[in-house]
């Protein structure tokens, strides 16, 4: 499983007001499964753009997700849903990168 | 009009088209895969379904399922049902056509957790996405199943209740709800009598109406073609918990003098909501000259609904009612695979930035291309 890092940091952006700021770094196997990730999570837009915005960035193997919001909930409630969407698509990684090819055994 | 050719897209050297169909619009994850041979559908030339995997999300008696909770359900489950499905169809995925997945309408929040999983597959081998209307697809399920080729459909379910008909190349909403499906309608009244959720609330209640004998006088609210029915709960809520809440109070039928009992309370709803879906659906066919009906979604199980249906249409000319079993009509991966095909064999498919999910998306939106 990969690791994930945070990194917290608190900028004054008065004008947008959204200056509660975290991004998280999701390490991929390849860059191909981080440019994956990011297609899959970034389709969706995103709710009250008002309140937040999100950002998916695809760097090398990495996945970096930029999330700046106008508070510590709204950030939270973000990444929370955030980090549900990326077990999906780390779990159907795991199982099927590189199976296009294979026929799955029942009860496996 | 030239006959439609669905065989445009066919892979050199295959003489037919396979689809994974991801369903997860409600409680129920649903996975399937589906095989069309080349060339019109027809009794002789039938799809084939290969698997249909399904795995419900159930409450305990007395609670429904919430968006977040069922969502949580899907993501736990969806990777393994595919995993299945695939197994269980024996095919590989580089002997698919396309992904198909439920794009609305439904829950927000369970719908959003299937279709990341479809991207992310469909990314992985390199396959294309088809978004694909729920309530067309139990319509091109039952049409498939049935043999019914041009029916009024009585689609009743959880989340939805239309009568609808087909005409110019879109499925039309001849009459629908105002306000609550019929299937939360009875699955809400299946809450107040803490009635289990375990196989369906509607199964249980359904059982009970088999042994319910006396019929208490219910609203009845068809109001032209369309009809209302959260009245109706909110007056059965009523009896319910004057009989069985503090008040205990006794409740007795009429001509008999006889105690009414929960199982009475099931037999009355269910016979005053499927007269009125009956009345409405007759007056469609009286409106398109149609003498078919084909009855889909989750409550389409309801063998007491077949039969009221049944008796209504008997007494039109060659009338005949279509249903399918649970596996078909509840909720499936198949039926989206299905509809699914028949859009990708006419052209469609979704860019990624066109698979977002939305909660309302009406029957009649979808341009029906492979139809005439």
């Amino acid at each position: 499983m990969p690791i994930i890092l945070l990194k917290t940091e608190h900028l004054l952006l008065r004008q947008m007001a959204l200056d509660h700021i975290v991004t998280i770094q999701i390490p991929f196997e390849t860059e191909k499964q981080a440019s994956i990730a990011r297609n899959s999570i970034a389709a969706d837009p995103v709710l009250k753009k008002n309140e937040i915005s999100v950002e998916f960035i695809a760097e090398g193997n990495v996945l970096q997700c930029k999330f700046a919001g106008v508070s510590d909930r709204v950030i939270r409630v973000a990444i929370s849903n955030c980090i549900d969407n990326i077990k999906t698509v780390i779990e159907t990684i795991e199982e099927f990168d590189g199976q296009k090819d294979t026929l799955f055994k029942k009860d496996s | 009009m030239a006959p439609i050719d669905l065989d445009k897209y066919v892979r050199p050297g295959k003489d037919h088209f396979l689809a994974l169909g991801l369903e997860g619009s409600a409680n129920k994850l649903g996975v399937g895969v589906i095989k069309h041979p080349l060339g019109e559908l027809t009794p002789e030339n039938r799809a084939l379904i290969l698997s249909n995997v399904r795995d419900t999300y159930i409450t305990p008696p007395g609670e429904g399922f919430l968006p977040r909770d069922t969502a949580r359900h899907h993501r736990n489950w969806v990777v393994r049902i595919i995993k299945r499905a695939l197994a269980d169809a024996g095919v590989a995925g580089a002997d698919l056509d396309c992904i198909c997945f439920t794009q609305g309408p439904g829950m927000g929040a369970p719908l959003q957790s299937v279709v990341i999983a479809a991207r992310t597959l469909a990314q992985l081998w390199e396959l294309p996405l088809v978004g694909v209307n729920h309530c067309v697809g139990h319509i091109e399920m039952g049409r498939e199943i049935t043999g019914a080729e041009n029916p009024i459909v009585l689609y009743v379910s959880g989340g939805n209740t239309q009568v609808i008909a087909y005409s110019n190349q879109r499925y039309r909403i001849f009459g629908e709800t105002l306000d609550i499906a019929i299937g939360n309608c009875l699955d809400r009244f299946a809450r107040t009598l803490k009635i289990p959720n375990e196989p369906a609330p509607g199964y249980n209640i359904e059982q009970m109406a088999k042994r319910g004998k006396h019929l208490v006088q219910l609203p009845y609210t068809v109001k032209g073609m369309d009809l209302s029915m959260s009245g109706i709960l909110g007056y059965i809520d009523g009896v319910a918990k004057e009989m069985f809440g503090p008040q205990q109070k006794k409740l007795v039928d009429k001509e008999t003098g006889e105690e009414i009992t929960p199982e009475d309370l099931c037999f009355s709803l269910q016979e005053t909501l499927f007269s009125m879906l009956v009345e409405i659906t007759e007056r469609a066919m009286a409106h398109v000259e149609s003498n078919q009906v084909l009855i889909v979604g989750g409550v389409g199980s309801n063998e007491r609904l077949q039969e009221m249906m049944a008796l209504m249409v008997k007494d039109r000319k060659n009338g005949s009612v279509y249903s399918t079993d649970e596996r078909f009509c509840i909720d499936n991966g198949i039926m989206i695979a299905h509809a699914g095909l028949l859009a990708y064999r006419s052209g469609q498919t979704n860019a990624l930035e066109d698979t977002v999910c939305t909660q309302r998306f009406r029957t009649d939106e979808v341009f029906v291309e492979w139809r005439d």
